[in-house]
Order: C-alpha cells, then sequence, then structure tokens
C-alpha cells in the first residue's frame, strides 16, 4: 500500500514535470501563430473582461495599498527636501551677503576711481563694532595703524563721507561718525562755491546742518553738498574735496548767515565696509594736515591748484 | 490523493483563481521596496504544506500554468517551478510534519527563494537575453525578503480557507495523539 502511495505521488510528479517540460519546448518551439499561442489569446480573451472587472472592482484596494507607500514616500520626499531647501536657503543668504560685499566694494571702486581717491592710500576695513545706543555715533573698524591709520583720516564708504578716525589701536581704530557733535566738516553746495560747515543738527542727531554759507547762497532741495577740501580748524581732518555728505531737505533763511538741512547719503545705521584714507608720511593730506596744526585757530587751508592736480585730486 | 474530497480540490481552486487575480489587478502593481509580492509560490507552498506533496505539486501546476496564460509568458516555466515547490513543501509535511509557528515564514522564505532561482535558471536556459548582475541578484533577494514579510498572512488566510476541507489537520491530529493516550508523555507514567 506504501509503495504503491509512494509510486503514485511520484509518478504525478513526473508526469507533471514532464507536462510542464512538453508545455514549454512546444511553446518556445512553435510560431506565434501556433496552437499553444492560439489557446493562450483565447483564454486572454475570455479572461481579459474579467480581469477588467476584477482590476476595477480592486483598483479601491489598490489605491488604499499604494496610499500607503505613497505616503511613506511622500515624507521621504519631504524629509529630502527640507533638507535641500535648508541648504539652498543657507546658500541663498551666503550668496546675498556676496553680493551684498560685491557691490558695496564696486560701488567704493567706482567712488575711488570718480574723486581720485586712490592718493589718499585708501584702506578698506570691515565694521566690526558700533555704539550700542540710539544715538550711536561711533563705530569700530579692523584695521588700524598697523595698516597705517591715523587718527583724523577720513573715512567713506560707497555712499559718501562716513567720519573719521578718533582714536586708533594697532588692528582697529574707532571712527567718529559726521552725525556726532564734534565733528565739522567743510562743505559746499554742489552748484555753487560758497563754503559752510556741517555739523549734526541739535536734537536730531540723523540730520546735518550746514551752516556759516554767505546770506546769498542759492541753494535748492535735493542738491548734493560735498566736501570741499578744507580744514575749519586744526583739528579736523582733511576731506579729499568732492566726497558726497548729504542731500538739502530744506532752507534756512531766518539769520544773517543762511544754513541748510542735509540728510546724510550714507546710511549710518547700516554701515559694514568702509574706506579710510590715510595720510602717508609726505603725502598731500599729510604735509596739509601738518600745515594747519601750524595755522591759528579760525583759518582756513586750501590745497592749491597745483597741488590739487599733482595729487589727481578734483572738486 | 487519497482523502481528499472534491470539496477541497473546489476550494483550492477557488482560492488559486483568486489569488492570481488578486496577484495580477493589485499586489503587482503596489511595489514594496522596488519589488511585488508574489503570492503564487507562498500559494502553492502553503497548500503543499497543507494537503500533501501530490496535491501541491498539482496546485503548482495548475497556479502556475493559470500565471502563464493571464500573464501571456511561456507556457510551462512558472508550471514547472511551482510543481517542484508544491511537492517540496507536501513532502516537508508528510516526513517532518512541522509544529513550529515559524514554519511558514521559513517555509515562505525558501518557497520564494526557490521559485524565483528556479524562474531565473530556466529564463536563462531559454536563451532570455538577461545579463546576471547584481541588480538581478538584488531583485531575487529584495523579492524573497518581501515574501518573507507578509509569508504568516497568506499562510493564516490560504489554512483559514482550506481549514474545513481538510481531512486531516496536522494540530488537530498532534493534539487527538495526546488525548487519546498514544503518545503524551504522562499517559506513559
Amino acid at each position: 500500500m506504501h509503495d504503491k502511495t509512494v509510486r503514485r505521488r511520484r509518478a504525478v510528479l513526473a508526469l507533471l514535470v514532464v507536462l510542464s517540460l512538453i508545455l514549454l519546448t512546444a511553446y518556445f518551439g512553435e510560431a506565434s501563430s501556433g496552437g499553444l499561442h492560439s489557446v493562450q489569446r483565447g483564454f486572454l480573451t475570455v479572461v481579459s473582461p474579467i480581469q477588467n472587472g476584477a482590476n476595477k472592482a480592486l483598483k479601491p484596494v489598490r489605491d488604499l495599498i499604494g496610499w500607503f507607500g505613497d505616503t511613506l514616500h511622500a515624507k521621504g520626499q519631504r524629509d529630502e527636501l527640507r533638507k535641500q531647501v535648508d541648504k539652498l536657503r543657507r546658500e541663498v543668504i551666503a550668496d546675498d551677503a556676496e553680493k551684498h560685499s560685491y557691490r558695496e566694494l564696486l560701488s567704493m571702486y567706482r567712488l575711488d576711481n570718480q574723486l581720485s581717491v586712490n592718493d589718499y592710500h585708501p584702506v578698506t576695513a570691515t565694521v566690526v563694532a558700533k555704539s550700542p545706543n540710539v544715538w550711536y555715533s561711533t563705530v569700530t573698524i579692523d584695521k588700524g595703524e598697523s595698516s597705517g591709520i591715523h587718527v583724523n583720516d577720513p573715512v567713506i564708504n560707497s555712499e559718501g563721507l562716513v567720519g573719521k578716525v578718533a582714536q586708533a589701536a594697532s588692528d582697529g581704530a574707532q571712527v567718529t561718525l559726521i552725525t556726532d557733535s564734534s565733528v565739522g566738516v567743510s562743505a559746499r553746495i554742489g552748484s555753487s562755491n560758497a563754503t559752510g560747515i556741517v555739523q549734526p543738527k541739535v536734537g536730531d542727531p540723523n540730520d546735518l546742518l550746514l551752516q556759516y554759507l554767505p546770506a546769498n547762497t542759492q541753494a535748492s532741495r535735493g542738491e548734493y553738498v560735498v566736501t570741499s577740501g578744507t580744514v575749519s580748524s586744526p583739528d579736523d581732518s582733511l576731506y579729499p574735496p568732492g566726497i558726497p555728505i548729504g542731500q538739502v531737505t530744506s532752507v534756512n533763511e531766518e539769520s544773517a548767515y543762511r544754513s541748510v538741512n542735509v540728510h546724510p547719503l550714507a546710511d549710518l545705521h547700516n554701515l559694514d565696509v568702509v574706506q579710510v584714507l590715510t595720510s602717508g608720511s609726505g603725502s598731500l593730506p599729510s604735509n596739509i594736515t601738518r600745515l594747519t596744526t601750524d595755522l591759528p585757530a579760525g583759518q582756513q587751508a586750501v590745497p592749491s591748484g597745483e597741488q590739487l592736480a599733482s595729487t589727481g585730486s578734483g572738486g | 490523493m487519497s482523502g481528499i474530497s472534491g470539496g477541497l480540490l473546489g476550494r483550492i481552486a477557488a482560492l488559486a483563481i483568486v489569488l492570481v487575480f488578486f496577484q495580477i489587478g493589485v499586489v503587482s502593481e503596489v511595489p514594496v521596496f522596488g519589488v511585488s509580492v508574489d503570492l503564487s509560490p507562498l500559494l502553492v507552498a502553503f497548500v503543499g504544506l497543507l494537503c500533501g506533496s501530490t496535491v501541491g505539486a498539482v496546485t503548482g501546476f495548475a497556479v502556475g500554468l493559470l500565471v502563464d496564460l493571464a500573464l501571456v509568458q511561456t507556457l510551462g516555466v512558472t508550471s514547472l517551478t511551482l510543481t517542484v515547490v508544491g511537492y517540496w513543501a507536501g513532502r516537508l509535511r508528510e516526513v517532518r510534519d512541522p509544529q513550529a509557528a515559524l514554519t511558514p515564514l521559513l517555509v515562505g522564505a525558501v518557497a520564494s527563494a526557490g521559485a524565483m532561482v528556479a524562474y531565473s535558471i530556466v529564463q536563462f536556459l531559454l536563451g532570455v537575453d538577461a545579463p546576471v548582475s547584481l541588480e538581478l541578484l538584488r531583485q531575487i533577494v529584495l523579492g524573497v525578503v518581501v515574501n518573507t514579510i507578509v509569508a504568516l498572512p497568506v499562510w493564516a488566510f490560504v489554512r483559514r480557507c482550506l481549514i474545513g476541507g481538510l481531512p486531516d489537520d496536522p494540530r488537530r491530529r498532534r493534539r487527538r495523539a495526546y488525548t487519546t493516550g498514544g503518545l503524551s508523555p504522562l499517559s506513559r507514567s
């Protein structure tokens, strides 16, 4: 009985294997129009509607299963995209900072060319600290005496005059801004030759006042106020002529001297990169600065035309 | 094949048709880890594990033929591999009668691996122009892993469908053997 069962089992297996091999060989050997292919096509024809029906009926199941897969996939994608966004955001911020620096340096370069301040050996410095109070009028820069910076050297940025060096250490310097009450800059209105002194407006440290202009001075709103290239006292620094300071906002005519309100061009609250116009030994600014120290107070020293021409400075 | 009723054969046929269409219509369109679950070797192996080698082999042949016909593949290839899988699972039951809870998991994994490897070998022997590559091996390994993951639920489903028609359920047989006193260690003492 046992042998019979074993024989039958083995016979069934052999039969099925042989049948499979015959099917395989016949199917593989025949042309596509052969019998087995026809049977397969017929089966497909019969089964296709059922398959389509089943396919439609099972679509919700498929969608449900797919939903889980899609959700997991979407979560993975979301995490990946978040990482990309973070990376791109960092890159954009870095690019913006670089672009900002590039623009400032480009503007400064153009200003240097326009004003010929190269004769003043400009030293580019970065603002590393600002006075923390609202009225701050000093900033600290990362260059000092080791870079040739001295007290009273003018400081500019791409927009115009910023201030002057108040104190200098070996690797840093403190810059007093033009809105500080201790600073007075000899200046003129662009269209006229009349000069005056630019000082911060009392009660409004963000605005400037160009004072001591002759009574017949013509000024109109929007005109530019630029440095005159002279010094008003021995303590003043020699600002190269023609550096823009601000724009006229209004004209005051109530006194013997005319004065105009000036809004500074340089954004003094957002200083980043500045240039210090150094006065090396033997240079024009150095000579004139030395000359002014010998003058009695109240007299002005104006560089002669020859001196200006020899240094290429104009205005 | 003695003791196999027509009802059981009907259940197996219905189960095979339903699972093959479910495989084609749903499962094959839902990739997991980049591969699809292949229910046919699991079905055949579990039928063999429950019903024996002869029924397993016949089921393997029939399911293989159905798959080849429905998917317009070379007739006989899947039949050949699944016949062997069904027979092996049936023989495992007849010779070892494993009762461990994880048996279906291992049987499913081995059956899936055997079917996939055998299918690949037959395809290569037939001259199908597909290079043996790491990608192919990766697909096979992932396919086995995914099939192993679903082996227990499929086993539970197949067993639930066929249990009513089985002439002699292995677990019931084991339980009966203890209660009748023949094999119980307690009865010996």
